[in-house]
């Protein structure tokens, strides 16, 4: 699997990269999230680089307030409820009604080599970002080649 | 009473069979999920666009056709590696043939949270009046 570097800032090479390389990972899953697996909401990607672990999770729509992150030795969990639209009047005025409403909340376990204390989450453009650093000894590092 | 259990639902692509319509920029499309509502003042939709910035999404009304579209920011991708995926990333486009009669210069829309919101105000002539009755 490729490292997304974009060196290209070309946006269109760039989508086109990003969608096959996500493509690749779906076929081939190496993570193991033990307690929840595809299907539960809200659906979430998980990438690393050199020193992070990055949970993207498409979650539009939710409330800042309604927003629940906990963590518990390697399982980090989820929570939230997508509310239903504050409309006034009857519901007879609907066209349509695709978007999903409720409560979820979803647990992932973490390899040993994250560091869920140091854990740090963000919300914005209706992505919840949980990044989760490498501990220390985990972090690629250069071993020095000593001559006798 | 429990709120039931969300469960993820695989996103639609778009998909054309014609293609003398194809999108101009390559790469997949995705159908965003959306809830449209009427009143007596217009119509509301909502159409849920996680990844979407404001400047990057578009909402246009001509001759009865309603189209949103949104391209995705990619930046936060940069320099990693994916090692698990549930869904891919894509643009998301859709369009609506609207009947009502739409006061073009009254359209709103802004997006939040990604969730893009569109008002689209009837015209004065198409809201509804009530008629009296009168007895006699």
């Amino acid at each position: 699997m490729a490292l997304l570097r974009f060196d290209n800032f070309d946006p269109v090479s760039r989508l086109l990269t990003l969608q096959s390389e996500l493509d690749r990972a779906l076929r081939s899953p190496e993570f193991n999230l033990g307690l929840s697996g595809p299907g539960a909401y809200p659906p979430i990607n998980i990438f690393e680089s050199d020193d992070t672990l990055m949970l993207i999770a498409e979650a539009p729509g939710l409330e800042l307030t309604d927003l629940k992150i906990s963590s518990a030795g390697r399982t980090v969990t989820i929570s939230s409820a997508r509310r239903p639209l504050k409309i006034a009047g009857d519901t007879h005025g609907y066209h349509r009604r695709e978007r999903a409403q409720g409560e979820f909340t979803r647990s992932m376990h973490l390899p040993e080599q994250f560091d869920l204390a140091r854990a740090e989450a963000k919300y914005e453009k209706g992505m919840l970002i949980v990044c989760v650093p490498k501990r220390e000894e985990a972090k690629p590092r250069q071993i020095n080649v000593q001559s006798n | 009473m429990a709120a039931q259990e969300m469960e993820t639902r695989a996103k639609q692509e778009v998909q054309h069979q014609d293609k003398s319509r194809e999108q101009t920029r390559p790469g997949r499309y995705f159908l965003p999920e959306v809830d449209i509502f009427e009143s007596e003042e217009g119509l509301r939709l909502w159409a849920d666009m996680p990844g979407v910035d404001e400047k990057d999404v578009e909402v246009t009304l001509k001759n009865g056709m309603l189209t949103i579209e949104g391209v995705v920011s990619l930046d936060m991708y940069r320099n990693l590696f994916p090692v698990y995926t549930e869904y891919n990333v894509g643009n998301y486009y859709r369009q609506f043939v609207v009947n009502e009669d739409i006061d073009n210069a009254r359209i709103g829309a802004r997006i939040r949270n990604g969730v893009l919101e569109v008002s689209l105000p009837k015209a004065e002539a198409a809201r509804p009046r009530r008629i009296e009755v009168k007895a006699g």
